[in-house]
């Protein structure tokens, strides 16, 4: 693209998917159409002016959080819709039950690199543009003892902004808050071991690796599974 | 999505789930039928809130807790209803 070319406001959308100007927390840009697009960064501007004087800026992120809401809630419906909804009630109560902490936020420990293709030490940066054959391969599971520090923490996923993730895993990896139930008395146990991986990732193979995640959990002696999406 | 065939699978194998999502993806779970899901109004990456706000997730934490004792069927949805706040973390 050359310096001097007009960008149109399409392109401008779709750059941000894993194009020339890709930021993760706004690749929903691509899903809006260009009015919607315009309107909404008439919207952040105009909160913006406000913030100035304010200094409130929960208003801009209520536009995005909006804007972000109506982008992915309308992509067509997938292949994934079921009519059935599993149900196992729990067989004893919260305050004697051993609860596993499973997320798709591709946390591990930085020893313990799950070596994505063979890589080790892969950046956020190569996830993010090996986006696509994360999206063809089976996700590496890997293990995070619970008292493992948060500065043994890492975070690489090609498919979010990992930057809330970094400074605080606790948004996705809500380990602190459950060690503090456990200490109140409010759940028997967290688990010896957190499991995380990278969900941006094949389905069918996920889906065939899934009686080995049941078999690690049951070998866990997990009673409740909490489960954090991205 | 992921997680959607994961809380399916455990909960078929007879381990009773609870997933938290993002109000972006309510609409998955709910087509997937998860068993049972607290829906957050947080921004995609940070469903429990924002960097910085312990508070925020035990609160979140503890909504989702609260799920395993109420839910009486499968494909159940809870909204948590206190609006995000953006953090204070240092960048």
């Amino acid at each position: 693209m050359s310096a001097d070319r007009d960008v149109s406001l399409a392109e401008f959308r779709e750059s941000f998917f894993y194009g020339s100007r890709c930021d993760l927390s706004f690749k929903f840009l691509r899903d809006l159409s260009d009015e919607e697009a315009a309107e909404f960064l008439r919207v952040l501007l105009e909160r913006l002016g406000d913030a100035y004087d304010t200094g409130d800026v929960e208003p801009l992120v209520r536009a995005a959080i909006e804007a972000q809401v109506k982008a992915y809630g309308r992509k067509a419906p997938d292949r994934w819709t079921y009519e059935d909804a599993p149900f196992t009630p729990p067989d004893r109560p919260l305050a004697e039950s051993r609860l596993l902490l499973l997320t798709s936020s591709g946390h591990f420990v930085e020893d313990d690199d799950p070596r994505p293709f063979g890589v080790e030490g892969m950046t956020q940066e190569e996830a993010e543009a090996r986006i696509d054959e994360f999206l063809r391969e089976a996700p590496i599971l890997s293990a995070i003892p619970r008292d493992t520090p948060a500065a043994r923490l890492r975070v690489r996923h090609g498919g979010y902004d990992v930057r809330s993730a970094r400074r605080d895993p606790g948004v996705v990896l809500p380990r602190d808050a459950l060690v503090e139930a456990e200490a109140r008395g409010r759940i028997g146990a967290l688990a010896d071991e957190i499991l995380s991986f990278p969900g941006a990732t094949a389905q069918g193979r996920l889906q065939r690796l899934l009686p080995e995640w049941v078999e690690r959990a049951r070998n866990a002696e997990v009673d409740l599974a909490l489960l954090v999406p991205v | 999505m992921s997680v959607g065939h994961v809380s399916r699978a455990f909960e078929q194998a007879g381990i009773p789930t609870v997933t938290i999502v993002v109000r972006a993806f309510r609409h998955v779970a709910e087509r997937m039928r998860v068993p049972r899901a607290l829906v957050t109004p947080h921004p995609m990456g940070r469903p429990l809130g924002a960097a910085g706000d312990a508070e925020r997730q035990r609160e979140v934490v503890e909504a989702a807790l609260g799920l395993f004792e109420s839910a009486e069927q499968g494909g159940t949805v809870q909204e948590f209803s206190a609006p995000f706040r953006p953090g204070r973390a240092s960048v």
